[in-house]
């Protein structure tokens, strides 16, 4: 479970890599975090639940993005553990620990503003899975 | 596939048949220089714009064009109302994402001894950049009197006057906003947010007028040479990202219900009269409003900060707004075609309104030389002042470009600053720069953008706007 970031001109992008698809769907959540912050600085101090639904794969996953986007711009909330609990293909629950943004303590790197379905990718790709999710900023 | 036309020096064609389902041609206003660095990308974004139903004449682009989500970034776009369709794609993420521009009283050496100073008290002055709040936290039931009157709101509030409202396009407020649409989490992300600047390309830049090509229009607009203007570059914030964000859904489901077909999901779409869309059209006025609001609460912590700072009065400092105008919206505006008059629903993204002299929507001062046009570029070269002109109303349905547009990926860009002290090369210009964000210096490099006075040049010969002045950055507030 892993992810690397996209060169694309303009905004930002995360491809995840994993060996299901909750591991994609929890690397790509760490990659966007990273995109906002150096993770070693986040602090899991709170657990929040997190569900989001949408129509197909690719969809939940941009829904379940834009989710955390929405923490993270109305309470700052940032993640640096996540953990899926339930994922089906038009629902995700799932727990991310983090704690609020410091602007004083963490590293203030992009402001996330959507997760886009500009070329979006879920595969399954030699035995694993790999998505491609592109950032609005 | 049909090939590329260069129709003349400043534009290039995408003919019918480049794509599939085309209903009319491309047309991208560049030359020879800036065609160079088109990305196939924008080409076959332009194109698809072109299949959408009832686009009409073209389906256009603006020099500054690059990707963006389904429609490319300086992308203008009318469709009728009967037939056509309305697209979040077309107005994009940022709803009125825009630019306004103070003029003053003083010049560039009332100021230049205290750039520094003057950095910090608007960086102070005006929250910017990721994890920053807003001063404001809109109480229950305000949010809706920001979404229904827009730069109103913030007047009402003691920011501003009648003036500012006068000098906003639309007057700061459109009409048909439909409170009620504004989900519960738009809502709650706006609320925070109102009052503060963002992050990425945004800016707030103390500029000085360094060139003026158009003396009439300068005069009209309050120009002169040595003079200290500034900029104001933000949109909608989390409101309008949270809007764009939950009406693609909606409309995602719309394009299917109406047998829609696409050729990216990003141009998500539903026919005008269709209640996806008016429903779309009345959340998206909301989150133009808001943006709006917006911009006049941070212009008018600028005024303060600068009456601090300099010590000087309101009256001496003389910093009216000049103009502010909205650079992603879409409107239903009455145009010239085929020599009768139609109302037609025109997409702007990543692109201005250039309204000629004459035009009834323009406030009376501005009416005898035309629509202010502010064209900002990067922290490093410089910002336009363009004024609109008839060409555009026959061309490009009023429009102009809206920037310098992006070339360089952030990666690329860091890349490409590895090993410079950027501050320093920008202090070295007499540029003085703060920012949030300790890679924003790095990923806004100047070579990061076209050189906006290319842009500039091609519209301006394209006769779809004319240059008035330039300005050049002297302090630069970013995210």
């Amino acid at each position: 479970m892993s992810y690397e970031y996209l060169d694309i001109s303009g905004d930002a992008g995360v491809r995840a890599t994993g060996g299901s698809l909750e591991e994609i769907f929890e690397s790509a959540a760490l990659g966007m975090y990273g995109l906002v912050t150096d993770l070693n600085g986040v602090r899991p101090e709170n657990t929040v639940t997190v569900e989001a639904t949408s129509r197909g794969t690719e969809g939940l996953l941009v829904a379940w993005l834009n989710e955390l986007i929405f923490r993270m711009d109305t309470y700052g909330f940032i993640g640096g553990k996540v953990r899926v609990l339930d994922l089906g293909e038009h629902h995700i629950k799932a727990e991310v620990m983090g704690e609020e943004f410091d602007p004083e303590r963490h590293e203030r790197r992009l402001l996330l503003k959507a997760a886009t379905y500009h070329d979006l990718k879920v595969e399954k790709r030699d035995g694993g899975w790999v998505a491609e999710v592109i950032f609005d900023i | 596939m049909a090939e590329l036309k260069r129709i003349n020096e400043t534009t290039l064609e995408v003919p019918v048949g480049f794509k599939p389902g085309m209903h009319v041609r491309g047309l991208i206003y560049v030359d020879e220089h800036l065609a160079r660095g088109i990305e196939a990308k924008c080409v076959e974004q332009v194109a698809n714009v072109a299949t959408l139903p009832g686009i009409v004449r073209a389906s256009m682009a603006m020099p500054d064009i690059h990707s963006g989500y389904g429609f490319a970034i300086g992308g203008v776009a009318a469709f009728g109302l009967d037939d056509g369709i309305v697209s979040p794609g077309g107005v994009g993420y940022d709803i009125n994402c825009g630019v306004r521009l103070l003029r003053s009283n003083l010049r560039q050496g009332d100021v230049e001894h205290r750039l520094r100073e003057l950095a910090v008290a608007l960086y102070h002055a005006v929250p910017s950049g990721v994890g920053s709040r807003g001063k404001i936290k809109l109480a229950q039931g305000q949010e809706r009197k920001v979404y229904l009157k827009g730069a109103r709101w913030t007047v009402e509030q003691g920011m501003g006057d009648e003036t500012d409202l006068d000098h906003t396009e639309s007057g700061g407020c459109l009409e048909g906003a439909a409170p009620e649409l504004i989900s519960a989490k738009a809502s709650e992300r706006g609320s925070a947010q109102i009052g503060t600047l963002g992050s990425g390309n945004h800016f707030l830049e103390v500029q000085r007028v360094d060139e003026i090509y158009d003396e009439r229009a300068a005069n009209a607009f309050g120009l002169f040479k040595g003079q200290v203007t500034v900029m104001i570059h933000c949109g909608s914030r989390g409101f309008g990202h949270q809007v764009c964000t939950d009406f693609l859904e909606v409309m995602h489901n719309a394009a299917r219900k109406y047998g829609i077909e696409l050729p990216d999901r990003e141009l998500v779409c539903a026919p005008y009269r269709s209640p996806e869309a008016q429903d779309y059209l009345g959340a998206m006025r909301a989150a133009a409003n808001y943006a709006w609001a917006n911009r006049q609460c941070i212009m008018h912590w600028t005024r303060e900060a600068f009456m601090q700072e300099l010590k000087m009065s309101p009256n001496d400092l003389g910093m009216n707004l000049l103009y502010d105008v909205a650079h992603n919206v879409a409107k239903v505006e009455e145009h010239e075609v085929d020599g009768r008059n139609r109302e037609l629903v025109v997409h702007r993204k990543g692109a201005t309104r250039a309204f000629p002299p004459g035009h009834p929507e323009l406030p009376a001062v501005y009416r005898k030389v035309g629509q202010p046009v502010l064209i900002p570029g990067d922290m490093g070269r410089a910002s336009y002042v363009l004024v609109g002109t008839d060409e555009a109303m026959k061309q490009t349905w009023g429009s102009t470009c809206h920037g310098a547009g992006r070339v360089l990926s952030r990666h690329a860009a860091i890349k490409a600053s590895k090993g410079r002290a950027i501050r320093r090369e920008l202090e070295d210009k007499g540029i003085v720069v703060m920012s949030a964000g300790k890679r924003t210096l790095a990923e806004e490099i100047s070579e990061a953008y076209k050189d906006v006075s290319d842009v500039v040049d091609v519209v301006s010969r394209a006769g779809i706007s004319r240059k008035v002045a330039r300005l050049r950055p002297m302090c630069v507030v970013k995210g």
